[in-house]
């Protein structure tokens, strides 16, 4: 009877032993939970002297893949170690579509010895080093891209031809990276893609299925050696919407606008016609005047343009030019004898656009256009008698007339920007008419923004200081960045590193840093 | 869903980014159609890091700058090590972008 009891007792201690086992065993109390309650039912008799042996019978679980496969691995009674099956699956970080093979390894693996267990162990781990995997990945994100845009590819009407294209050359050129490493891993997540035929593999040779994939990875990073990789530094961050808009702004600005004007001058015709409704201009124009200055510009367009694209025109006017000037004792005759076109006050204040804007359609009509060349031309040359030294003040043609009749005096400051230069040089800083200055301040963003850029260029440089050749980048998403003191810590997660020449991906990572 | 354009500047987002120059600036593809592409590959990638990878790194290192703005953390380590279960890498310097991983799942 005592005996009995005792063996009662010990049951009991070893059910609540179970019950703690399955409640605070971790990742594997689910099992723990379930092989009690089995043993409960099953082993009634014998437990009592089994477990007394082992003392719980631990089992040692790891969830593999997402937790979608748990295989109970009772520790051997030979006292062996734990075998975590996380280690022996050889591709963690294929993706979750391939499962087939696994059953079948641990069922062939697990019964066997635990030296053969142990060969296994060594070399799949080994098999889990980065590269291949970062292959792996690579190449199901280029197939998931080139998948998943198909459809758009589809409804923008473009072939799959050029769908192809992209996907070879992405490949070609991660193949020149040494990103991916080629055939091994295209064929194997071709393999992937068809369902795991490589699961397929006689059992007999069950241990030797994780051998070639190894060795295929192993093959893996000596490939990426192959193709001495060549880091991109310059970022180029989507320079795709920079140069549409480049491209849109140049075209549209002055195609748009420019029908209005000539069709305005097509149908009040003339000189006049500029304000077939209004005697004057003046309250209507103001407004548009802004693009209206750059593009009918027949007048001001022509200072800019002409003397930089149009150098023949330019080495051409001079000459009437300074034939006008020569007449120009009559210039101003000249110029009356022009009113009758043109309302004579209009001419008289170059500064305000009203009379600028009855130049600019006249001057988009072909013949009008030379005319009015030739009698801004005087009209200058006459400025110019009156006032040869203050002409700077009325921005747009003394620039005009100070290109041509004193070059060197305005161009000194503003010569250096390169193209803008052309706009520039004429302009001498005293005065500038407000379309020069909205322009003057676009002129004058570049350099801030290439201070900042000094900055960043700083940065890469303090970077590039000992490997000039590698960029180290590590991008990722932080969880939590904390600090005490000097110390930093951060957890990372959905990572790319790009370290000395090769690329590893990391699911989550933690940092310490001392600052 | 949200996404990153913080990957396009991997080695991969790269290739990729300059593919797709190639080819627009040829004429083959409409810059629309590239930018879609690129839209794709954030979403890709986002997903594979988040779904196929499961190795875990550390990360230890002298912090020499560190930046937040615009919620992105930029930090500038020097004798960085990073440490993979099976692997180390030692890096002179080394650059981390992190974006707030919270701005994705909202």
């Amino acid at each position: 009877m005592a005996a009995a009891k005792e063996v009662r007792g010990r049951r009991r201690e070893e059910e609540a032993a179970q019950m703690r086992c399955a409640g605070g065993g971790g990742g594997a109390d689910g099992q723990c939970g379930r092989r009690a309650g089995e043993d409960r039912v099953r082993e009634k008799g014998v437990r009592g002297e089994r477990r007394g042996g082992v003392g719980g019978a631990v089992v040692e679980v790891e969830s593999v893949v997402g937790g979608g496969l748990q295989i109970p691995r009772p520790r051997d009674a030979t006292g062996c170690k734990p075998i975590y099956i996380l280690s022996l699956i050889p591709h963690l970080s294929r993706p979750p579509a391939l499962p087939p093979p696994h059953p079948l390894l641990f069922s062939d693996v697990f019964p066997s010895h635990p030296a053969a267990e142990t060969l296994t162990l060594a070399v799949t781990s080994a098999a889990a080093m980065a590269s291949s995997n970062v292959s792996t990945v690579y190449i199901s994100v280029i197939d998931d891209v080139i998948s998943k845009v198909r459809e758009d590819f589809i409804t923008y009407g473009v072939g799959d031809a050029v769908l192809n294209e992209l996907q070879a050359l992405w490949e070609m050129k991660m193949l020149h990276c040494g990103a991916i490493s080629g055939n091994i891993d295209r064929t194997k997540a071709v393999g992937a893609s068809t369902g795991g035929t490589a699961g397929a593999t006689p059992p007999v040779h069950d241990l030797n299925v994780p051998y070639e994939a190894t060795s295929e990875e192993y093959a893996t990073p000596t490939a990426d050696m192959l193709f001495p990789p060549t880091p991109l530094q310059t970022p180029i961050q989507t320079p795709l919407p920079g140069t549409d808009a480049g491209m849109y702004n140049i075209p549209t600005g002055p195609s748009d606008y420019a029908p209005s004007p000539i069709s305005d001058v097509r149908n009040g015709m003339v000189i006049n016609g500029a304000d077939p409704k209004t005697g004057r201009p003046s309250p209507y124009m103001p407004p548009p005047s802004p693009w209206m200055n750059q593009r009918p510009l027949g007048v001001d367009v022509n200072v800019a343009y002409v003397e930089g694209r149009e150098d023949p025109d330019r080495g051409v006017q001079p000459q009437p030019l300074t034939q006008d000037f020569l007449m120009m004792s009559s210039g101003k005759r000249k110029r009356d004898e022009y009113p009758g076109q043109l309302p004579s006050g209009s001419f008289v204040p170059q500064q305000d656009g009203s009379a600028d804007q009855i130049v600019e359609f006249a001057v988009s009509k072909e013949n009008a256009h030379q005319l009015w060349s030739s009698i801004m031309n005087k009209q200058e040359t006459s400025t110019k008698s009156v006032t040869p030294v203050i002409p700077q003040r009325d921005g747009i043609q003394d620039d005009y007339n100070d290109q041509f009749f004193f070059p060197g005096v305005p161009t000194e400051d503003y010569n250096t920007p390169g193209e803008s230069a052309e706009y520039r040089a004429p302009t001498p800083a005293v005065a500038t008419p407000k379309p020069r200055n909205d322009e003057g301040d676009d002129d004058d963003e570049p350099p801030l923004n290439e201070d900042d850029d000094d900055d960043d260029e700083l940065d890469d440089l303090e970077q590039g200081e000992d490997e000039p050749n590698t960029q180290h980048l590590v991008l990722a998403q932080f969880d939590k960045v904390t600090r005490t003191k000097n110390r930093w810590k951060c957890t990372l997660k959905d990572g790319i590193m790009h370290l000395n020449g090769r690329d590893v991906l990391f699911n989550k990572a933690t940092g310490e840093f001392d600052f | 869903m949200a996404t990153f354009e913080l990957y396009r500047r991997s080695t991969i987002g790269m290739c990729l980014t300059e593919t797709l120059d190639e080819m627009v600036s040829s004429g083959t593809l409409s810059p629309e159609l590239a930018i879609q592409v690129l839209v794709q590959f954030d979403k890709s990638m986002t997903d594979a890091l988040e779904n196929q990878v499961k190795s875990k790194v550390n990360i230890k290192g002298h912090l020499h700058t560190y930046r937040f703005c615009d919620n992105v953390w930029t930090f500038i380590l020097t004798d960085a090590q990073f440490k993979n279960d099976d692997n180390t890498e030692q890096v002179g310097k080394v650059k981390i972008v992190a974006c707030d991983s919270k701005l994705l799942s909202q």
